[in-house]
C-alpha cells in the first residue's frame, strides 16, 4: 500500500476509536433528539389546559363548550368568574372579547403564572374566524380559513421557493450549512493536532526518514477529511430518519423534496474549503511549539470562516448586500455564506464561479505555504517560528525535508 | 563500496554554522563511532547524511549513490530526540513504523514476535505506549529502528536510558548485527562502550572530523599519553598535563600531545613531599583521547 494510503488509514482509525469522536458524532444527534423530545413534552404538557374567554361583544354565541384545536375554551358570562376561575387554577389564561371589538379588533389576554403558547392563540383565532365567517358559503369560508400557498419563482426559472415546505426549505440549508462547517473545522482541527502530535512525541525525525513531507501531509488530510465525513454521514443519517418520522407527524415535512441542486453546490465548496482550512492549520501546527499556542492561533483563524453567522440576520433582510456578495466571494466564508444565502435568494453564476475559483487559488496557496512552513519547523522543538523565518520559509526554493535557509539554528 | 560516504560536508543555520568541515566512510559489517562534544554537529552531520537537511556544500553517498525514497527505506534511524504516539497501543505504533518502511503488515506481525520477546516487552504489547517505563519506550525505539531489517543503523545514543542487563542486551544485538553484515553508526558520549563495540570511529569538534580512524590504531598513536602512578602527595598542575583523576587509587594523568613523559616524572620527583611508587607509561583510554583531543581544539585534523 502506498505510504499516503498507510498515513490516512492511521490517522482515520486513530481519530474515529477515540472518545470524543464517538461522543461527537453520535452524541450531537442523541443530543438534538433528547432536546425535541423534551421541547414536544414541554408543548404536549402546554395542551389541553382549558383557556377561558369572556364574549362581551357577542360573537361567540354558538360555541359554547366547542373546543378548538387541541384546547378547550370555556365561556364565563362577565371577568369576575373568568378572573375566580383562573385563581383556582381552572382554566390556564382568559380572553376578553371586548364590546367594541367588531370595530377595535383589540382583544385582552389575562394569565397567573404560564402565558399560553403560540399554538393555543392560534386555536383561538381560529375558533373565533370560524365564528366570524359563519354566515358565509363553505367554499368561501374554507378560503379565508386557509389562506394562499404562495410560490415564488425565480425569473430565470433556477430557484422556486414553495411556502407550503417553506420553513423545512429555509431550515434544511441551514442545518446542513451548520453540519458542513462544522465538520470543515472540526477535521482542520484534527489536523492542527496532528502536526502538533509529532512535534511533542518526536516522532517527526522517524518519519522524516521514512517518506515524504507530501507523502505525511497529503495522506493526514485524506485520513481526517474522512473523519469528518464519517461524521457527516452519521448526521446525516440521523437527519434522514429524523425527517422520515417526523413527516408522519408534522405535515409540511410531507411535501418536503431533497434540495439536490443545493448540496451539489455545497459538496463543490466543501473540498477546496476543507483544503483551505487544512493548510492554515498545518501552518500553525509547524509555526508553534505545542498545541495549547496552535489552539490560541487557530481560535482566530476559525472566527474568518465562522463570520457569516454574525450577519445571520441581514442574510434574512437583504440577503443580496455588498457585504453578503463580498462574502460570497472571500474564500474563507464562501461556504457558510454561499450555504446560509442559497435559502433566501438565487446566487448569481457569476458569484458563484467567481467565489470557486478564488476559493480553490486560496486553498492551493495556503497548502503550498504549508508544506514550507511545515519542512521548516518540524525540527524546531520548543522553538516558535517568527515572521522573519515564515517568509524566508515560504520563499526558499529546495526540496525534501530541508531547512536550508532557515535563521537561527535546531536543536543539535 | 561504502555504505556510506560523507566528503567535505557544511552547513550553517544562518550566523551559526553548525558542520564546518566533516568527512567519514562507514562500511559494511562495522559498527561506527560518532564521537564529539555536546554541539559539536554529530547530530547535524546525521541528519544532513539522512536528508533531513541539505548540506550547504560537500556530498553524501548512502548505499552507492545518492539518497532515494527506495534507499530510506533500507535506513533504520533512532534520533537523539525520542519519542513514539503516546496514545496508541505498543504493538500498533511499532507495525505502523514498520509498514512506512515499506515492510508488509503480516511480515512486520511475524518479526515483532521475536523482538518483543527478546526484549521482554511480549506481556506489553498491547499497552499504549504512555502507560510504559522510560526504560520501556526506549527498548520500543530499538524495536522502532531494526523492525523493518534494515542494513544501514544510525543510532544516536543507544544506550540513553536503559539499565546495565538492557544495555548489554542491546549491546549483544549490535555486535550480532554487525556478524550478519549490517553497517551502524552509533554516536554516543560513552567512551567504554565505543572501546568495546566500535571498529571505526569519527570524532567531531567544533564542527569539523578532528580524529578519524580504525580504535586499535588511534589508540596506538596516542600511546604514551596516558600515564598511571602510584604515590603520595600533589599530582596537579604538572606541565604538559592537560587532566589528572583519581581513580581506584590510582593517579591518571592524560598528556598534551607532544608532551614527555620523562619531563613530567623529572618534575614530580623535584616535588617536595611528594613520593612516587609506580609510575607507568599506559596506553589510553578512548576518555583519555576524547579529552586531549577535545580539550586541544586547535589540534590539526589527524587522519589514522
Amino acid at each position: 500500500m502506498a505510504k499516503l494510503w498507510l498515513v490516512a488509514k492511521h490517522e482515520y482509525f486513530k481519530r474515529v476509536q477515540k472518545r470524543s469522536f464517538l461522543l461527537a458524532t453520535f452524541g450531537l444527534p442523541l443530543l438534538i433528539t433528547l432536546s425535541m423530545a423534551i421541547a414536544g413534552l414541554a408543548i404536549g404538557s402546554s395542551l389541553h389546559k382549558s383557556i377561558g374567554y369572556v364574549d362581551q361583544a357577542g360573537i361567540m354565541a354558538g360555541m359554547l363548550g366547542q373546543s378548538g384545536g387541541d384546547n378547550d375554551f370555556l365561556a364565563y358570562p362577565d371577568e369576575v368568574s373568568a378572573r375566580a376561575a383562573l385563581e383556582e387554577g381552572t382554566i390556564q389564561a382568559y380572553y376578553i372579547l371586548p364590546a367594541d371589538y367588531l370595530h377595535s379588533r383589540n382583544l385582552e389576554l389575562y394569565y397567573w403564572d404560564e402565558q399560553p403558547g403560540r399554538h393555543v392563540m392560534e386555536d383561538f383565532d381560529q375558533l373565533l374566524r370560524t365564528q366570524l365567517s359563519d354566515d358565509l358559503p363553505e367554499s368561501v369560508r374554507h378560503r379565508i380559513m386557509e389562506g394562499w400557498y404562495l410560490k415564488i419563482i425565480a425569473a430565470d426559472g433556477s430557484r422556486s421557493f414553495d411556502e407550503r415546505t417553506g420553513f423545512v426549505s429555509i431550515m434544511m440549508p441551514f442545518i446542513a450549512s451548520m453540519l458542513f462547517f462544522f465538520a470543515v473545522m472540526a477535521a482542520s482541527g484534527y489536523l492542527l493536532q496532528a502536526v502538533t502530535d509529532e512535534k511533542e512525541n518526536r516522532t517527526v525525525e522517524i518519519l522524516a526518514t521514512s517518506l515524504t513531507p507530501g507523502q505525511l501531509m497529503s495522506g493526514k488530510a485524506i485520513g481526517l477529511l474522512a473523519v469528518a465525513l464519517t461524521q457527516i454521514a452519521a448526521w446525516a443519517i440521523s437527519i434522514a430518519v429524523a425527517l422520515v418520522i417526523a413527516a408522519q407527524i408534522f405535515e409540511p415535512l410531507q411535501g418536503f423534496q431533497v434540495p439536490w441542486g443545493y448540496f451539489g453546490i455545497i459538496l463543490l465548496f466543501f473540498v477546496p474549503s476543507y483544503a483551505l482550512a487544512a493548510g492554515i492549520m498545518i501552518s500553525i501546527g509547524s509555526i508553534v511549539t505545542d498545541m495549547q499556542q496552535g489552539q490560541q492561533m487557530a481560535s482566530v483563524v476559525n472566527m474568518l470562516f465562522l463570520a457569516p453567522m454574525f450577519v445571520s440576520t441581514l442574510m434574512l433582510s437583504n440577503p443580496d448586500s455588498p457585504i453578503l456578495v463580498a462574502m460570497t466571494l472571500f474564500p474563507t466564508t464562501a461556504l457558510l455564506t454561499i450555504s446560509l444565502r442559497w435559502s433566501m435568494a438565487v446566487v448569481p453564476f457569476w458569484q458563484l464561479s467567481l467565489s470557486w475559483l478564488l476559493l480553490v487559488a486560496a486553498s492551493a496557496v495556503a497548502i503550498w505555504a504549508s508544506g514550507r512552513l511545515f519542512r521548516m519547523g518540524m525540527l524546531r522543538y520548543g522553538q516558535r517560528l517568527n515572521l522573519r523565518n515564515i517568509l524566508a520559509a515560504i520563499r526558499q526554493s529546495t526540496t525534501g525535508f530541508d531547512v536550508h535557509e532557515m535563521k537561527g539554528q535546531p536543536d543539535a | 563500496m561504502h555504505t556510506v560516504e560523507v566528503t567535505n560536508i557544511r552547513k550553517s543555520f544562518g550566523p551559526n554554522l553548525a558542520v564546518a568541515e566533516v568527512s567519514f566512510a562507514v562500511e559494511k559489517g562495522e559498527i561506527f563511532g560518532m564521537l564529539g562534544p555536546n554541539g559539536a554537529g554529530k547530530t547535524t552531520s546525521i541528519r544532513i547524511m539522512l536528508d533531513i537537511f541539505k548540506p550547504d556544500r560537500g556530498h553524501i553517498s548512502v548505499f552507492g549513490g545518492d539518497l532515494n525514497e527506495q534507499k530510506k527505506n533500507n535506513i533504520g534511524y533512532l534520533p537523539e530526540e525520542r519519542g513514539l504516539y503516546k496514545d496508541i497501543k505498543l504493538e500498533q505504533v511499532l507495525i505502523y513504523l514498520a509498514t512506512l518502511k515499506g515492510l508488509d503488515e503480516t511480515t512486520a506481525r511475524r518479526r515483532l514476535d521475536k523482538w518483543l520477546d527478546r526484549f521482554d516487552l511480549t506481556a506489553h504489547r498491547r499497552k499504549k505506549v504512555q502507560e510504559l517505563s522510560k526504560g520501556m519506550q526506549q527498548k520500543a525505539q530499538i524495536i522502532a529502528t531494526l523492525l523493518h531489517d534494515p542494513d544501514l543503523i544510525v543510532m544516536d545514543e543507544p544506550f540513553a536510558g536503559l539499565d546495565p542487563v538492557n544495555a548489554r542486551l542491546v549491546k549483544d544485538i549490535l555486535e550480532d548485527l554487525r556478524r550478519a553484515g549490517k553497517s551502524i553508526i552509533m554516536s554516543t558520549h560513552r567512551m567504554y562502550q565505543v572501546e568495546a563495540l566500535c571498529n571505526r570511529i569519527v570524532l567531531i569538534n567544533e564542527g569539523h572530523s578532528v580524529l578519524y580512524g580504525q580504535v586499535d590504531e588511534i589508540k596506538h598513536n596516542f600511546a604514551g599519553n596516558a600515564v598511571v602512578l602510584e604515590g603520595k602527595g600533589d599530582f596537579s598542575q604538572l606541565p604538559g598535563v592537560i587532566d589528572d583523576r583519581r581513580q581506584n587509587g590510582e593517579v591518571h594523568l592524560t598528556l598534551a600531545p607532544g608532551a614527555d613523559p620523562q619531563a613530567i616524572f623529572h618534575t614530580l620527583a623535584q616535588r617536595e613531599n611528594t613520593s612516587i611508587d609506580r609510575f607507568q607509561i599506559a596506553e589510553p583510554s578512548f576518555e583519555d583521547i576524547f579529552i586531549a583531543v577535545v580539550q586541544e581544539g586547535k589540534e590539526e585534523p589527524s587522519y589514522g
